[in-house]
């Protein structure tokens, strides 16, 4: 039994980038349903935000928004320069819609950092939570319906075939408590269901941060439907404090005068970074903390310097952070805050998935795509907005799309099936265990993959994925409808898991946070490229495109050197091969 | 560190807002219609229930 829901545009996830995609959509004249495995508006990302929308402000220069979030050769520099007056925009609406940022008077006001002239950062004054139920009730004024708590687990297709060669059609899926499932027929389907890690950490493990339920559902459903994928390996890791489970708000934290310090309280971003320090992007100062771990340094947060005013301010625009820091006992005013990150097997934030086109098209008719589970929000920095911006050109896209296309009938042999294998967890009751299976997955992502890549200990990673994967994670049992959310989870998970190795195996550099210990050089010869996966019939296929002269507004020098970690430490020997 | 949901079951009055938004679908309502944690393993300390909940009956501790 099953429920049908018909509409003309699905907007799957309800983050920043599916809010701005429905409402776009919506204000296209098309019917819009927005699907939620969480509730729209305190679920994903977007309502842990770390209390600042970067916005461009009409008068900025564009070089300074392109140095200062240090776009690199592998960012889409032309398309953020696009992005800028979307993101004001965005953020009037917001304002419209009860958003809560620091104003002067009736101005919204932006905040710099110390000591750098370029400002760009405006601040929740009562963080994302605030946030997203503004902008929740903005989308929901719009017109926008709204399920919540049903989670997906495939794409629905005109030709009844996954991979398809016709059209995405919808999705189906159940809802997490009553097991209830649907099948949401559509004529554009925008995913807005990113970004990945590992998801469900147990508690102390170093696999974790907020939020948890991150697993990647969108990318693998896009995967299995036969889109095309990439940058997949340039996410890596992720940053959280140690032992807590915490968004780290670095976003507002970093630009406040947060200082990251070794044991010996030596600022470490010296050896990396000495021009910009804490403000450099995002991706390298992830990776600099992450080294510094792993070289036994004890990398910690100080934020002893911050002023009485600051960290006033800093307590409401992330007050999760600051919650946590309380209710944990950490006294950040008298000590620094031990910070650990999450091992590979992970887009993060970064942005990685569908490769889509500037309207949000991926390579498959009808179905779009916005946000962190997109390539196009691959920025190291600024995601937020460009979460909003890339969402909203989906859902402007797709409304368009969902006006002009006839709808295609479901294919019953394809729903039979995706019904079936919804259920099929419930009833395997000698199935495998949840808990033993995701331990195992997750030691095996800490033991064989780490921080420093290299292709022997990535292929052994890969086939011990692969057994288990079959062995264990197909084979799992559900005991309820919250615990089958789970266990998709994981099946989810491993699938985009498996298209991330291969596609770190396949690029044979190294390159800011993406470090091969086998190829240790920043290649701007061979490498300012893409990697691009896609499942054709049973397998992966992986292949490389270079990217278009048009990303790039900074020409890209044609240079190749050896990645700074390998020249700071003893592994010379690694720069010689 | 675990982090935990503390229901002053006395200022709880089921109205079942905390069941609804809770992000990663921990707490249900129980017979005598106060929240309770159906799922404590996948509590993640977002705070979320104690902000939305009206009558300040629940607490994100950590033990």
């Amino acid at each position: 039994m099953f429920e049908t829901i018909e509409t003309d545009v699905l907007v799957i996830g309800g983050g920043i980038a599916g809010a701005f995609a429905a409402y776009k959509a919506r204000a296209s004249g098309a019917r819009v349903l927005l699907v939620d495995r969480s509730y729209f508006g305190r679920s994903g990302c977007s309502a842990l935000a770390s209390g600042v929308y970067p916005s461009y402000m009409p008068g900025d220069r564009t070089e300074d928004w392109i140095n200062g979030l240090g776009a690199g050769p592998l960012v889409n520099q032309s398309l953020l320069v696009k992005s800028l007056p979307v993101m004001y925009e965005h953020l009037t609406t917001m304002d419209r819609w009860g958003v809560k940022w620091l104003k002067e008077g009736r101005q919204i006001v932006r905040l710099g950092a110390p000591g750098r002239a370029f400002k760009n950062g405006v601040w929740m004054t009562e963080g994302g939570p605030q946030m997203m139920m503004a902008v929740r009730a903005g989308v929901l004024a719009g017109g926008v319906d709204v399920l919540n708590r049903v989670a997906l687990t495939r794409l629905l297709t005109s030709d009844g075939k996954l991979p398809t060669e016709g059209r995405v059609i919808g999705a189906v899926g159940f809802h997490v408590r009553t097991g209830a499932i649907y099948a949401l027929h559509a004529k554009a389907t925008v995913m807005c269901a990113g970004p990945y890690k590992f998801p469900y950490p147990w508690p102390g493990s170093t696999l974790g941060y907020m939020p948890v339920d991150l697993s990647g559902d969108g990318i693998a459903m896009m995967l299995e439907a036969g889109a095309e994928l990439s940058r997949l390996e340039l996410g890596g890791i992720n940053l959280n404090p140690d032992h807590l489970l915490c968004a780290p708000g670095l976003e507002s934290l970093m630009p406040s005068g947060a200082k990251f310090v070794e044991k010996n309280g030596r600022r470490f971003l010296a050896d990396y970074d000495p021009k910009r320090m804490e403000m450099t992007s995002r991706a390298l100062l992830y990776f600099a903390v992450a080294h510094q771990k792993e070289l036994g340094n004890a990398p910690s947060m100080d934020l002893r310097e911050i002023g009485l005013e600051r960290m006033e301010l800093l307590k409401n625009a992330i007050p999760i952070v600051m919650a946590s820091y309380e209710g944990s006992g950490v006294d950040i005013t008298n000590q620094p805050v031990p910070y650990s990150y999450q091992v590979a097997g992970t887009a993060g934030i970064f942005g990685a998935g569908a490769r889509i086109s500037e309207r949000g098209e991926t390579t498959i008719p009808g179905l779009f795509a916005g946000g962190t589970c997109t390539d196009l929000a691959y920025l190291p920095g600024g995601h937020l907005p460009f979460c909003s911006v890339t969402g909203h050109w989906a859902g402007e896209a797709a409304g368009a799309y969902a006006i002009g296309a006839r709808r295609e009938p479901l294919a019953p042999r394809q729903i039979e099936q995706a019904l079936s294998d919804i259920e099929e967890p419930l009833t395997r009751r000698d199935g495998a265990r949840y808990a033993p299976v995701h331990r195992r997955l997750g030691e095996l992502l800490m033991e064989k993959v780490g921080l420093v890549l290299r292709a022997d200990r990535l292929q052994t990673a890969l086939d011990r994925l692969l057994r288990l994967r079959a062995d264990e994670v197909d084979r799992l049992y559900a005991a309820d409808p919250h615990e089958l959310a789970k266990v998709w989870g994981l099946k989810h998970y491993t699938r985009v898991l498996e298209a991330t190795l291969r596609a770190y195996l396949y690029r044979t550099e190294s390159r800011v946070a993406f470090i091969r210990e086998d190829y240790p050089v920043i290649d701007n010869v061979n490498w300012v490229k893409m990697v691009i996966v896609q499942k054709q019939g049973a397998a992966l296929k992986l292949w490389d495109e270079p990217l278009p002269e048009s990303f790039h507004v900074v020409p890209v020098r044609p240079t190749q050197h050896v990645h700074l970690v390998f020249r700071q430490k003893e592994t010379a020997d690694a720069a010689v091969r | 560190m675990l982090p935990y949901v503390e229901v002053n079951k006395s200022a709880c009055t089921g109205c079942g807002v905390c069941v609804e938004t809770c992000p990663p679908d921990v707490l249900r309502l129980d017979s005598d219609n106060k929240a309770f944690m159906a799922y404590p393993d996948d509590c993640q300390g977002c705070f979320v229930c104690q902000w939305d909940c009206k009558y300040e009956a629940l607490r994100v501790r950590v033990r």
